[in-house]
């Protein structure tokens, strides 16, 4: 069991520089054959989490990519790069064919302390690709989806000689069912797509994780929105810590603190994470996250080895305190009466709260950050 | 041939920006600058209106033929109707929300392109020869159908409002956005066209034991919820037409389902899979999210049903009342996911007296309804607020009311009444009042 939150970050300071530490800066002098940008285009939403293209695109975690290869590193107005970046770009980094090459292939390498914590494309074709994409968009942000021309258009389409068809009375009709409609469903099929996972452990995939597994995974394909910690980025989601808050005037509603049932967590990410790269963890890679979220809320220790067989054996902390829908039992609802209609409050009305104070409407030049509530 | 055209439309523009700065400079001479007050009658008295005694170039010069819009769009005077979002609610655009922009809209059906978005993984585009919809789990037959065996079931069309359970959810803790569209938005109404989910169901075959059904969609998010089979076999549908035509993409085109008068999040769109099982899942949505927090730190969860609700939608922030003192209309929605709406009132002190508004157009179950209430202002500030009663006999409480109950971080189904207050320009700003 782990001690204090003090003590994690110190141990995962240490493992953070030892990753970081392992640099290797060889910029690699190898010739980038053309990748295919369109290829490149459905490699992308992986990168969509933290790097905006195309017309309007903002500055999200990472930088707005519009033009990328066209202005000089690190120059994108109103972006606050890493001061390893930076430093790069002062020793003469400038972005070609072989040095985004060599960036994609392990950002964290090839400049030790810059904020793309990505695990990078170990696949040198499909970096090639990617590279092949942002060359092909424009610094307006056109060329996301390549412009195709008139006369390509109706090169592509040429009329197919027609098959004669089938006779109607030559159909197959199925036996199941009422209406006799669609077709039974193959176990493959079932199999590919029904990966839901409940909280008495059905549907739980066979494999194993461990903490220590967990971290590496974590801190490439999670950490950049969630926090290192689960602190969570921005407006991202926190997923540790924020226990007995429930009460507070601000709530931090976490694994830790809110979600009753473990099976939530191997679901969701499994089904839904990373965001962007959603069905790309194998199964065990899940298991090792899910116990990590553990660790980073305190539930298990760094030894800790999560499986089907164990799972039953973790008891969420705030498993009890979800109760049924109860909303008509509450005093405005369960009397039935007929509403007032005339002298149904005393005085004249006085205003207690004005919209206009906090001015968190859009276009309205308020501070967005004064903005309470979030219903993501 | 486009660029004569191009020509034509130029110096038509530029003929008519002539005209409306002389018309502006004589409207300003007659008026005297007097601004909103001045009755039309007055201004009509000291000068003839030149938009009547002229001819105007729309009187005289051809405008588009047909076809020049192959699929119509708003007139370029409407640009202002159209959805926004408030960037600060999400860490950004793939899983956001925008907002119905209600004050622009009349009657009671939503323009689809107008329906507000709420994405958890950006929209799906899919090719519906490449979709497919399973049934799989408790059930003697798991099927798959593809698009075209759906249109061979019976097919049903219905008004259904869709409201997400996060709207108003801003407003807990007090008035904090200046407009329907952000307070009330993220609600829409629409005729949907598909098949009742029990034809389906009962396609497959539902085994005794399969009490729940998780829907599942096929964006990245593969949002799933847990519904009772007493709802999927009551009301439940599997559209793929909305007013008439396709769904949007943005509304989970080819395949959406629909979840009369429970909250938005369960009408899972892009949808490919029906499970039926014997137990609820608890995934994500229905545990971490839509679940509602309580003042003692106990949660709600499975609040399905969207309460009894109302929003005067003209006059509003967004929507000022420009025509001074004299004949009024405020007109608004009403709705409520336990039927239909029976009654609503309108109140212009502040809820000290209440006066019961028309409802007008069709009164459908779990659909909105118009009302309006017409009056003659005075010119003095206005504490305008409604009040909905449905055939429960249900009332729309005061946000007091739920606060009393429920604290301020439930997030989720805040329908308490709204108070726009009317200053005496006209203008009108979201607040609370005692």
């Amino acid at each position: 069991m782990r001690n204090s939150s003090g003590n994690s970050f110190m141990q995962r300071s240490a493992l953070l520089t030892l990753i970081m530490g392992a640099a290797l800066l060889s910029a690699a002098a190898r010739v980038s054959a053309a990748g295919d940008a369109d290829a490149g285009k459905k490699l992308f939403p992986q990168c969509a989490a933290c790097h905006a293209v195309g017309e309007g695109a903002r500055h999200l975690y990472g930088p707005m990519l519009n033009g990328v290869t066209e202005r000089p590193a690190a120059s994108a107005e109103g972006y606050s790069y890493s001061d390893a970046m930076k430093r790069s770009v002062e020793e003469g980094l400038v972005w070609d064919d072989a040095t985004l090459d060599a960036y994609l292939e392990s950002p964290m390498s090839y400049i030790s302390g810059t904020k793309m914590a990505f695990a990078g494309i170990p696949d040198e074709g499909q970096r090639q690709d990617m590279v092949a994409f942002l060359k092909r968009i424009a610094t307006d942000g056109t060329g996301v989806v390549e412009e195709i021309s008139q006369a390509e258009q109706a090169d592509s389409s040429p009329v197919a000689e027609e098959e004669p068809r089938p006779l109607a009375r030559d159909t197959v009709v199925p036996e199941h069912g009422v209406l006799h409609l669609g077709r039974a469903a193959l176990p493959e099929e079932v199999a590919a797509w029904d990966i839901d996972i409940r909280p008495d452990g059905q549907g739980l995939p066979a494999g194993s994780g461990s903490v220590e597994a967990g971290v590496d995974i974590y801190d490439t394909q999670c950490a950049m929105c969630h926090g290192v910690f689960g602190e969570g980025e921005g407006r991202w989601p926190v997923l540790a810590g924020g226990f007995d808050s429930l009460t507070d005037e601000r709530p931090e509603k976490t694994v830790g603190s809110y979600w009753p049932y473990l099976s939530t967590v191997f679901d969701y990410v499994r089904r839904a994470m990373p965001f962007g790269n959603a069905r790309s963890l194998s199964d065990d890679e899940v298991y090792s996250l899910t116990a990590y979220l553990l660790y980073l809320n305190d539930l298990v220790d760094e030894e800790f080895t999560l499986s089907a067989g164990n799972f039953d054996a973790i008891a969420m902390p705030n498993v009890d305190h979800f109760i049924d829908d109860d909303r008509m039992e509450e005093p405005q609802y369960a009397a039935i009466e007929e509403p007032c209609m005339q002298d149904c409050l005393p005085g004249s009305a006085v205003v207690t709260q004005r919209a206009r104070i906090l001015d968190v409407t859009p276009d309205g030049g308020g501070d967005d950050d004064a903005a309470g509530g979030s219903i993501d | 041939m486009a660029s004569s055209n191009d020509k034509t439309i130029e110096s038509g523009a530029r003929r008519q920006a002539l005209k409306n700065g002389l018309r502006v400079g004589a409207l300003m001479g007659a008026a005297g600058g007097a601004g909103l007050t001045v009755s039309g009658r007055a201004a009509a008295e000291a000068s003839p209106d030149p938009l009547i005694t002229e001819v105007q170039d729309w009187n005289r010069f051809m405008g588009d033929g047909v076809d020049a819009n192959p699929y119509g769009k708003p007139s370029v005077h409407e640009s202002d109707a159209v959805r926004r979002t408030v960037s600060w609610l999400t860490a950004e655009n793939k899983s956001s929300i925008n907002f119905t922009p209600l004050h622009k809209l009349d009657g009671i059906i939503t323009p689809n392109g107008l329906c507000f978005e709420r994405h958890h993984g950006g929209v799906a585009t899919i090719a519906p020869s490449d979709h497919r919809l399973m049934i799989n789990g408790l059930v003697d037959t798991p099927l798959v159908f593809t698009m075209e065996d759906l249109q061979r079931f019976p097919r049903e069309n219905h008004v259904y409002f869709l409201e997400c359970a996060a709207n108003s959810g801003m407003e807990w803790r007090g008035a904090q956005l200046n407009g329907c569209q952000f307070t009330h938005g993220m609600v829409h109404n629409v005729m949907y066209t598909g098949v009742k989910l029990k034809h389906l169901l009962a396609e497959a075959g539902v085994s005794p034991r399969g009490k729940w059904l998780l829907p599942e969609g096929a964006d990245p998010s593969h949002m799933t919820r847990s519904i009772p089979m007493e709802k999927a076999m009551d009301d439940c549908m599997v559209v793929f037409k909305m007013n008439g035509e396709a769904l949007r993409p943005e509304q989970g085109y080819p395949l959406r389902l629909v979840v009369p008068g429970w909250e938005g999040n369960m009408w899972v769109k892009w949808l490919r899979r029906l499970e039926v099982g014997d137990k609820p899942w608890h995934h994500r949505e229905e545990t971490s999210k839509y679940t509602d927090l309580l003042a003692d730190g106990t949660a709600r969860r499975f609040t399905w049903t969207m309460d009894v609700k109302s929003i005067i939608t003209n006059p509003s922030p967004q929507a000022p009342i420009l025509h001074g003192r004299g004949r009024t209309v405020v007109t608004g929605l009403a709705w409520s996911g336990h039927g239909t709406v029976s009654r609503v009132d309108v109140s212009i002190d502040g809820g000290r007296n209440w006066k019961t508004a028309r409802l007008d157009g069709p009164s459908l179950s779990k659909s909105l309804h118009r009302f309006y209430h017409e009056f003659d202002w005075d010119g003095s500030e206005l504490f305008l607020q409604s009040r909905a009663i449905d055939e429960k006999r249900q009332v729309q409480p005061s946000k007091e009311a739920l606060r009393k109950a429920r604290g301020t971080n439930s997030i989720y189904h805040n329908n308490g009444i709204q108070t726009w207050h009317i200053r005496p320009d006209g203008s009108a700003e979201n607040v609370e009042v005692s």
